[in-house]
């Protein structure tokens, strides 16, 4: 064999190696999870898939909050999709619309496995497109000891929206701090406090038949409320969102907040006044405890070629079993009713109010355009606080800049 | 000796790497962002052509106004830097004490990630928190917090101070380069035919720096009409779109909310003003260079 024939048949051997190697190479799922570390039950259901799975590999990549939702969707669009994305649930008619992402169908028993609303919050053209993953729910702060300064009751909160502004304004006029937290930055969080005042009051942004109905007498009454008290709110509310105004009153200068059942845990861990937590102020046409209810969701991206096995994964970190290790974890409200509630129930009275909401409760609002939306949801509030507008114009506003994202 | 037609393939071959990387990085993205301004392009694989709709979209909605703000903030913008800057030159050039350090002391918010600086303004605006409210409370001015960037008004004006803020070193010590090339001996002149401070700046100092000045200001002009970074942290072009600028509507709709046609379109009415711009910039330039008064 000449040197030449030599090469050339060591070359071949190799490619046919190489090649061989590559084809016994496990295949990649891509998984975007949001947040600032991975969660530690997600590795572990990632590892515990793979092992059931042979010939798939679970790549978990920890994409901050800010650039989460862009990323895989620039990704997406760009033809370069992710299996599978921790995602707010709010993007899912939006990708859906689009074509980027999967369906998802639950069975009948798998939604009658959530709270209510809780599936209604994935649905879309009459099928799921995700899996709900977190779960959110809001309840009311008060600060007892300003509540005792201000001569009110501190044992007895709040339970109407009158009585809420009422009590914003004592605090304020008796003791010079701020009486509730008002909550609108140029950030989401701003549309989402804004949805808590209108699901306590029996409002909707949008109906089951997809009509814009924002402009309506209970939103009305929900943002007349919401002006009214940014009249004893901290001092340039534009400026503040969710985070930064659940420290202030963590700091002891706010009368009262709407804040998640993390804010509990924090408000023990801090134990610098006496405080306590409540369903959400009820407005005059409520039917009963109502707030937001925000979930993420696992999404599969069109596109990976391994779709199926994305939606497997997605499926088994979200199953009962599976859902509740995570949930313990990350002292977010429980996705479904269950021991795992009424353990936690049992364990902390404080925990109550976040689960009372749900009953009344309503999802974000599912538009072809969530950014827009956003946006529109940030106006409407800013233009009120600031006082730039009056509830009834910026309601009509808003609703009829809504009608082109539907 | 070469000939002219191998000369000039040699200029060529010399030329053509840099040529090529300016059609690549430059070129083909601002061709395809004017092409891509012609249609819907969005979250969609595929997208139309949509001819003018774009532009017509952008001038039927508020981004006149967005127009008018952005002329705005970059005027006032500009207008103290250049102000404060040829201040700042003035006085790091007089032969006081310490001078050298005046002088490092000036590039700090220069040499700092910009985004840090931008993080920190933040924390000196907030109302609970910062320096700024905490000052005027202490003195008495304000009974309360106050908040900055809550405010329409007062944010405006604060997104413009922390530009400035930015802005400001790199003018100063483009001015200072330039005082400093101004001839000693027709100080000394001036000095001995009896100007004072006042009448040396007003007859030597400032004409001499009016080139520098133009051309400073151009570039400053350029910089900040397309300045993202500082308005984007501190408020996100809100309240109420009251900071809104036409690079910050355009990011939001392009990268925010998907409609790459839309923020394409507007892309493109930047890059015009900013050509206007650097065609004023390239004959200011020319007709110094050529020694002709402006």
């Amino acid at each position: 064999m000449t040197f030449h024939k030599r090469l050339m048949t060591g070359a071949v051997v190799a490619l046919i190696a190489s090649t061989g190697v590559a084809l016994a190479e496990d295949k990649v799922l891509q998984f975007v999870e949001c947040g600032d570390t991975p969660s530690p039950v997600h590795v572990d259901l990632a590892k515990e898939w793979e092992a059931k799975n042979p010939g798939f590999k679970v790549s978990m990549e920890v994409v901050p909050w800010g650039q989460c939702q862009d990323k895989v969707t620039q990704l997406a669009v760009a033809g370069n999709p992710v299996a599978l994305a921790y995602v707010g649930s709010r993007t899912l008619k939006q990708f859906a619309s689009n074509d980027l992402i999967v369906e998802m169908p639950m069975t009948a028993e798998q939604k009658a496995s959530y709270y209510p609303y809780v599936p209604e919050t994935v649905t879309f053209k009459g099928t799921q497109w995700g899996r709900p993953v977190a779960f959110s729910t809001k309840a009311f702060y008060w600060n007892k000891d300003l509540f005792k300064a201000a001569g009110l009751d501190p044992e007895n909160p709040p339970k109407t929206f009158a009585e809420e502004i009422a009590a914003a304004k004592a605090i304020k006029e008796k003791t010079g701090i701020a009486g509730f937290g008002v909550v609108a930055k140029t950030f989401d969080n701003t549309m989402h406090q804004f949805l808590h005042w209108v699901y306590s009051n029996n409002g909707q942004v949008i109906d089951a038949d997809g009509n814009i109905v924002l402009d309506s007498k209970e939103n009305l009454e929900a943002l007349t409320a919401l002006k009214d008290i940014s009249a004893y709110a901290e001092e340039g509310a534009t400026s503040y969102e969710q985070n930064e105004v659940r420290q202030i009153f963590l700091d002891g200068k706010l009368g009262m907040i709407q804040a998640s059942y993390g804010a509990a845990g924090l408000l023990t861990k801090a134990n610098k006044f006496a405080w306590g937590v409540a369903p959400l102020p009820l407005g005059p046409s409520a039917k009963g405890p109502g707030t937001l209810l925000i979930t993420d969701s696992l999404a599969v991206f069109k596109g990976t070629g391994v779709e199926e096995q994305a939606k497997d994964l997605a499926e088994y970190m979200t199953n009962p079993e599976n859902q509740v290790k995570y949930e313990a974890g990350t002292g977010l409200t429980p996705l479904r009713p269950g021991k795992a509630v009424d353990d936690m129930l049992a364990a902390d009275a404080n925990f109550k109010p976040f689960i009372d909401g749900i009953s009344y409760g309503g999802p974000e609002p599912l538009l072809t355009d969530y950014v827009g939306l956003q946006n529109v949801m940030i106006e409407l509030v800013q233009s009120v606080v600031t006082g730039k507008a009056a509830p009834a114009d910026a309601l009509k506003k808003a609703a009829g800049e809504l009608e082109q994202y539907k | 000796m070469l000939s002219d037609r191998t000369g000039r393939l040699f200029a060529l071959g010399l030329v053509a790497p840099a040529l090529l990387v300016i059609l690549g990085v430059v070129a083909y993205p601002l061709v395809d962002s004017i092409n891509l301004s012609f249609t819907n392009a969005a979250l969609k694989k595929t997208y139309d052509f949509v001819g003018l709709a774009n532009y017509e979209k952008i001038f039927s909605g508020n981004f006149a106004s967005v127009i008018v703000r952005t002329f705005v903030w970059t005027f006032f913008s500009v207008a103290l830097k250049m102000l404060i800057g040829t201040a700042g030159a003035v006085l790091l050039n007089a032969a006081v004490p310490g001078r050298a350090l005046f002088r490092i002391l000036t590039m700090p918010p220069w040499i700092m990630p910009i985004a840090i600086g931008i993080f920190m303004w933040g924390w000196m605006y907030n109302g609970q928190f910062g320096m700024i409210s905490g000052l005027l409370q202490n003195a008495g001015i304000t009974q309360g917090p106050l908040a900055l960037l809550s405010r329409g008004e007062t944010a405006f004006w604060a997104t413009i101070v922390t530009d400035v803020w930015v802005g400001v070193p790199m003018v100063t010590i483009y001015f200072l380069a330039a005082i400093q090339a101004i001839p000693r001996d027709l100080y000394e002149a001036a000095w001995v035919d009896g100007a004072n401070r006042g009448m040396r700046f007003r007859r030597i100092t400032f004409p001499l720096m009016v080139p520098s000045a133009l051309t400073m200001s151009m570039l400053s002009l350029i910089f900040t009409f397309n300045s993202f970074d500082i308005i984007w942290i501190l408020t996100q072009g809100g309240p109420s779109g009251d900071t809104t600028t036409m690079i910050i509507d355009t990011y939001r709709t392009a990268i925010g909310s998907y409609k790459y046609g839309e923020g394409a379109a507007r892309a493109v009415l930047i890059c015009f003003f900013l050509s206007l711009f650097s065609l004023a910039y390239f004959r200011v330039v020319s007709r110094l260079n050529r020694g002709e008064r402006l």
